[in-house]
């Protein structure tokens, strides 16, 4: 049985310069893998490349599936979802309009797309701001937003880019959990984050990128004690 | 509630019918453009796609009707079904060449486009009568009325604008107005929901120069007489433009009090202030611009969201 999501070398270059450098992962349904490396190690990048925002070399494949020439939309369709990490809500729509737009990928009927709407914003705990204009929420809600906006359109595979950053203690907990509930239903997760409790508490493999390669892939135990991944971090001592 | 406005905008019409008898032809005008920009507002506001070429459908229309009836014989409804396939097909290809060009140069694309049909129109005599033009001198009549009539003119403006309106307002609530603002809003966040933006924009078009093209057809049974210059002219373009801005892009009702403000305005202008009229009309603009970025229904609108979106988190 092939794996939720699989890349196989995917590279992105722009221009000269590579972001990603022949980077491959494999995600099997139910499952929750962390990528994490500095700022600038290509994260957003291999993001993009897998659910078709830029172009890339290599191979992605969803259920078995080739995707790698499929132009973003088409990749949402068949079951890819996502979060910007700079969040990209529609401004001048509402909350609930918002999310109407990812409901309305399933479903051509307004009432229909509505209550699925609702239902995902329910369950971002967005429901009492669904007339709200969107450009009026603060940064966390509009996460949440793009999150419900995303579960609208029934992802089977969900990337979340650095969906936890600036949360408060309580938040990060509910989104924990959240996370790990929709993993409980069998949606692949593969998660950009720098927030190392909910990388440690949700992941089951974590893959660290530096400078735009795999350098190190594990169980986040066995991650954050390897020396490249701390020389990754820290920056090799110059001394020796 | 939409419904009880346009049934409104229909009872408006009736009233300026009876109240008004010496300005039927101002009327004419007003509901063309008005529905004119309605639908260009279609594709210039409800998703983002600013077009200063929409003249090219309301001469495409009138010479397709001055055509069909002049040189085929053909009644004006079969004439009028044609004229909008043909505009169709115009934006499909016209979109499909220019939806990768970037916001500006899309504009400029859209006033070539206008320009060409103007050059093909003086250039191609045999077709239509060239610079000298066409004249309609004689029409089948639907259902025995005489398109010539301003009276029966009347009706079918008011009818071509209450069409416009409704065609606009159930796209608007349906599935394709939301991705046509999903569309305006961020093209990689409409991605990232499925939606693919060139095939939202090419039917956004395609039903935008349809609807145009249609009341191209009356305009030309109006005037009767159509040469390139006042059909094909960028002037008329911008109008049609600038009335939906000026009442509100993407609102359903911004288009028509945009179209409602200027027309009236320029007509009182023109008799009060002979001279001052272009002054005071171009002020006019500039008011507008300045204190409703958003345009007239456009803030009127946005104030109504908070306002309901307080209510509901108050009770």
């Amino acid at each position: 049985m092939p794996a939720a999501l699989e890349a196989e070398r995917v590279t992105v270059t722009f221009g000269g310069l590579t972001a990603v450098n022949g980077v491959s992962l494999r995600v099997p349904e139910g499952g929750i893998v962390g990528l994490i490396g500095p700022n600038g190690a290509g994260k957003t990048t291999l993001f993009n490349a897998l659910t078709g925002h830029v172009r890339a070399r290599g191979e992605v494949r969803l259920f078995g599936r080739r995707v790698t020439r499929l132009p973003a939309y088409a990749r949402t369709r068949l079951g890819m979802g996502r979060t910007f990490q700079v969040e990209r809500p529609f401004h001048d729509l509402t909350v609930l309009e918002n999310v109407l737009v990812g409901a309305f990928l399933r479903t051509a009927d307004r009432h229909e797309a509505e209550r699925r709407a609702l239902a995902a914003l329910e369950r971002v705990g967005l429901a009492d701001r669904a007339l709200q204009p969107a450009g009026d929420l603060n940064l966390a809600r509009r996460r949440r937003l793009e999150l419900a906006r995303a579960l609208a359109t029934e992802p089977k595979v969900l990337f979340l880019d650095e969906l936890m950053a600036g949360l408060n203690p309580p938040a990060l907990r509910d989104m924990i959990a959240f996370v790990r509930e929709l993993a409980g239903s069998g949606m692949a997760i593969v998660m950009v984050e720098h927030i190392m409790q909910a990388v440690t508490e949700l992941c089951d493999e974590v893959v660290v990128l530096a400078f735009g390669e795999l350098i190190a892939a594990g169980s986040p135990q066995q991650v954050v004690t390897d020396p490249r991944v701390v020389e990754a971090y820290l920056g090799a001592d110059d001394d020796d | 509630m939409t419904w009880l406005r346009l049934a409104g905008v229909a009872v408006l019409g009736l009233a300026w019918f009876l109240l008004l008898p010496d300005y039927r032809t101002l009327g004419i005008t007003l509901m063309l453009l008005a529905g004119w920009a309605t639908a260009w507002d279609l594709l210039g506001g409800w998703s983002g796609q600013t077009s200063l070429g929409h003249a090219a459908f309301v001469g495409l229309g009138a010479y397709t009707i001055g055509i069909t009836a002049d040189r085929w014989d053909l009644a004006p409804w079969w004439g009028a079904l044609l004229a909008m396939a043909l505009a169709a097909v115009l934006a499909l290809l016209w979109g499909k060449l220019t939806f990768r060009l970037r916001a500006a140069y899309f504009v400029l694309s859209t006033i070539a486009v206008a320009e060409i049909l103007r050059l093909v129109a003086i250039n191609q005599r045999g077709l239509t009568g060239g610079a000298i033009g066409l004249f309609i001198f004689d029409l089948e009549r639907p259902f025995g009325l005489d398109l010539f009539s301003r009276t029966v003119e009347f009706w079918f403006a008011l009818g071509y604008l209450v069409l416009v309106l409704a065609v606009a307002a159930l796209l608007t609530r349906g599935r394709l107005g939301y991705q046509m603002r999903a569309v305006r809003e961020d093209e990689p966040s409409a991605q990232a929901a499925g939606i693919n933006p060139e095939a939202v924009k090419l039917w956004a078009f395609a039903i935008s120069a349809a609807l145009t093209a249609l009341g191209g057809c009356l305009y030309g049974i109006v005037l009767s007489a159509l040469q390139p210059q006042p059909l094909f002219e960028l002037h008329l373009s911008v109008r049609i433009a600038l009335v939906a801005i000026i009442g509100g892009r993407g609102t359903l009702f911004g288009p028509l009090v945009g179209a409602t403000l200027l027309t009236v305005a320029a007509e009182l202008f023109r008799n009060v202030f002979a001279e001052a009229n272009l002054l005071i009309y171009g002020a006019l603009i500039v008011v507008v611009v300045l204190f409703a970025p958003h345009g007239l229904v456009g803030e009127l609108d946005r104030r109504l969201v908070r306002r309901r979106y307080a209510r509901s988190a108050r009770g």
